[in-house]
């Protein structure tokens, strides 16, 4: 398995991480995301148009899988570590061809954004900042929350391999418990 | 659609986005309308479809061409620096 990245457009931009205007700028950006994020596999620049990206679909952070073949095995629209993970067994297990997991997740997977997102709006401030909260309220600050909380949600939102059976389960009752008393509540 | 290269996929875009356009200054409510229409139409390539080719510049120098990575399985994933 071959990971690959391909820098995309500035998503957040602000005064110290400027809208491209040159593919050198985008260049100089991708070197500083590798180095910062600590990439070990290979960065590529797309052009200044977004030609591979918007070909591939334009979307915020999608993740293809792409078989021995060359042919598109898993596209996972909103990138889940998780998700993928599987999707990745599956696809060794199918000797590295075919479509895997139904080929399409299109589940906008949000808590790793929440949860690390900060990382990123953080080079653009202040106005990356002002801009997604004036875009989508509270989405901005969510994230500087989640980011401050990372600690506690990390082992849950921030996990490379799908959560055991017996955690879901265990997670998926006490949410069902919370939500029949709320009810209950409003009933009584 | 497997005998198009990128240039020509690119053109035959139905909802591409020109360089100002695709640059843009301001995040805004619309780049969030634009994810969720992309998400329910499962916009970009299809599973079982060929993904097209590309050439891209190494931020470590050089290039790569998908087509030279045939052979082996590779995830690909597009990101921002913000």
């Amino acid at each position: 398995m071959r990971f690959v990245d391909v820098a995309i457009r500035q998503a957040h931009p602000g005064p110290k991480a400027r809208l491209y205007t040159s593919f050198e700028q985008k260049m100089l950006d991708a070197v500083v995301y590798k180095r910062e994020e600590g990439i070990p596999w290979t960065v590529l620049v797309d052009d200044l148009a977004g030609t591979v990206h918007q070909v591939y679909g334009g979307m915020a952070d999608p993740t293809y899988l792409i078989d021995s073949d060359g042919r598109v095995a898993y596209y996972n629209m909103w990138t889940h570590a998780p998700t993928l993970h599987t999707a990745i067994e599956a696809l060794v297990g199918q000797g590295g061809r075919g479509v895997v997991r139904r080929g399409v997740d299109r589940r906008p997977h949000m808590a790793a954004a929440m949860t690390d997102g900060w990382r990123g709006l953080r080079r653009g401030l202040p106005q990356s900042l002002v801009d997604i909260e004036i875009a989508g309220p509270t989405t901005g600050t969510g994230a500087w929350l989640g980011y401050q909380l990372r600690p506690l949600l990390a082992p849950l939102t921030l996990r490379s391999e799908p959560l055991p059976t017996p955690v879901k389960v265990g997670l998926t009752a006490v949410l069902a418990v919370i939500v029949l008393r709320s009810a209950r509540r409003r009933a009584g | 659609m497997d005998t198009l290269d990128l240039g020509q996929r690119f053109a035959a875009l139905e909802e591409k986005l020109g360089v100002e356009d695709y640059n843009y200054e301001h995040f805004r409510t619309k780049h969030y309308v634009l994810d969720v229409q992309g998400t329910l139409k499962a916009r970009g390539i299809k599973p079982g479809e060929l993904a097209p080719d590309w050439d891209l510049s190494d931020a470590m120098g050089g290039s790569l061409r998908l087509s030279a990575l045939r052979g082996t399985p590779v995830l690909l994933h597009f990101g921002s620096i913000t």
